[in-house]
């Protein structure tokens, strides 16, 4: 058990589900892909075995634009895990994808004060390590310019 | 829309009230602090222990089986017992499930109470501190949030204030508004945990915690508990105190999630506060004092736009204005709140609204005139709501 401890930790990796395991393993080929539902056509996020639309357990995984805005988002200023002692201070966002599912993620590459509800963004990949890569955001300015 | 039923306005009511010791309380367990609080309770109401025969709670989170740890150690048994799991909207749903458990025959004394053991757990000793800023990485969501520093209470309801400020050009001084009203009336109250005025000028220097959230939008870290006991209007007069009446109640549950729709602008009160007010056959012009679930300054101002005091989009202006202070339009959160009196997840808000039915304070802490009180709780991850009517019997 990890108690009470000052030693160095890692920041925490995603582990996956049975119903996320392959929004994982699409992440780590930097490509975004959500489940559409072949009965209503709907897509939808966090990923489960069925449609929260229509109930139907028949969809596929399907590649987004990996467009969206900024729908709110917040900058953090204290140290909840000490993996991100030297990411303070910095942006958590809820991004509003161009397909209509909303994703909890980073604003990267921007200073937090530059950071603004309904700002265009675009997705990049972050990778943790060999294994896994998280997707960001950036500024679709920043993007196209870099 | 479902009509809410008439049949239990004014059926009930609150006839005891308690609070533990409130702060900081080193060396009492959650348990024993809301025991504290249930004997508190019982002793105002005038009861006999043996007359309770209805025990609703809810545990802090990792607690089993709570109901019965706090019936072992009250030294009863019950008609009806239960705990709920509804986070911060519980401790409301309790005083309404108690008048449905009383209307429908299972009891007929019912004791609702929560308490917690936060500051302790958090703050009183070096140990304690590390323990809760290195929580074990098993013990965080799988997915979709530790990956991106996503932790913690703050930023999901920081999320709804930074899209309030966008959508309606709230401030933060309007949030300040709110912590410097509720520190005023927390310095009005000997039990408070807060006992130091405090400026707009110092919540500005407060440190930023996640923005647009400093310090002084945070509720406290508390050791807390507090009860009431319900019962019968008609045994409610032959007992001790005034009876306060249970005039109506509601809940709404936005089960699809805080990120979801607009649900963290428009929030689960709104529905959950139509269906009170329909109960109570009252609308918001009708209430003189409201007690508001306040875990951040902004959901109080979020709440009372939800509830009709204010329109959508003018909370900011309506609480700079003066409104939530004793003597304003509509004095809010008389104790101090879970902001600066002690947070015992909205169960001291029905505490004191009842405190005020019974018009029974002295002057300073009265709000004259009052015959209506609002109390909100609202918990469980941003998503569920619970509404309190309640009225001078």
């Amino acid at each position: 058990m990890d108690g009470p401890t000052n030693a160095p930790r890692k920041k925490p990796v995603p582990r996956p589900s049975p119903e996320s395991e392959h929004y994982w393993q699409a992440a780590r080929e930097h490509r975004l892909e959500l489940p559409r539902c072949n009965a209503c056509g709907q897509l939808w996020f966090p990923p489960s075995q069925s449609c929260p639309h229509c109930l139907a357990a028949d969809f596929n995984w399907t590649p987004v634009s990996g467009l969206g805005k900024v729908f709110s988002f917040v900058t953090y200023h204290r140290v909840y895990h000490p993996a991100f002692a030297s990411d303070v201070p910095y942006v958590v966002a809820l991004v509003e994808l161009k397909e209509g599912p909303r994703l909890l993620t980073n604003i990267v590459g921007v200073p937090p004060d530059k950071v603004a509800c309904e700002m265009r963004v675009q997705v990049v990949f972050d990778d943790y390590g060999e294994d896994v890569a998280v997707p960001k955001f950036t500024p679709v300015e920043a993007a196209s310019t870099s | 829309m479902i009509e809410p039923s008439r049949e239990l306005r004014d059926v009930c009511a609150i006839v005891g009230t308690g609070h533990s010791r409130l702060g900081r309380v080193p060396g009492v367990s959650s348990l024993d602090l809301l025991v504290e609080a249930m004997h508190n309770a019982i002793a105002d109401a005038g009861v006999k222990l043996t007359d309770i025969d209805g025990i609703i709670c809810r545990g802090p989170d990792e607690s089993y089986a709570h109901h019965q740890q706090i019936g072992a150690r009250l030294g009863i048994n019950a008609r009806f017992s239960t705990t709920l799991d509804n986070g911060g909207a519980s401790q409301i749903l309790g005083v309404a499930l108690a008048t449905m458990a009383i209307k429908a025959g299972m009891a007929s004394t019912v004791i609702v109470g929560f308490g917690r053991d936060s500051w302790s757990r958090t703050h009183s000793s070096k140990e304690a501190n590390v323990r809760n800023e290195t929580r074990p990485d098993s013990l965080l969501a799988h997915e979709f949030g530790p990956e991106y520093g996503y932790f913690g209470a703050v930023a999901a309801h920081a999320f709804g204030a930074m899209r309030h400020m966008h959508l309606y050009g709230t401030t933060r001084s309007h949030f300040g508004a709110v912590a410097v009203a509720f520190r005023e009336h927390a310095l009005r109250n000997p039990d408070a945990q807060m006992r130091k005025p405090l400026t707009m000028g110092q919540y500005h220097e407060a440190p930023p915690v996640v923005a647009p959230f400093g310090l002084l939008d945070c509720s406290l870290r508390s050791d807390a508990a507090g009860a009431v006991i319900v019962t019968s209007r008609e045994r409610a007069r032959d007992l001790h105190q005034p009876p306060v009446s249970i005039k109506g109640f509601g809940s709404f549950n936005n089960l699809r999630g805080w990120f979801a729709d607009d649900y963290m602008v428009t929030t689960a009160a709104k529905n959950s506060g139509e269906a009170a007010y329909r109960m109570a056959g009252i609308g918001p012009d009708d209430v003189g004092t409201a007690q508001i679930y306040d875990c951040f300054t902004y959901m109080v101002l979020t709440q009372l736009e939800d509830y009709g005091f204010c329109k959508k989009g003018e909370g900011g202006p309506f609480v700079a204005s003066g409104a939530l202070r004793m003597g304003g339009r509509l004095p809010t959160n008389t104790s101090g709140g879970q902001l600066s009196e002690a947070h015992a997840e909205g169960m001291l808000q029905v505490v004191e609204g009842a405190r005020q039915m019974r018009h029974t304070y002295p002057a300073e802490r009265q709000v004259a005139g009052a015959e209506i009180a609002l109390v909100s709780g609202h918990g469980g991850n941003q998503v569920c709501h619970s509404t309190l009517i309640l009225g001078r019997a």
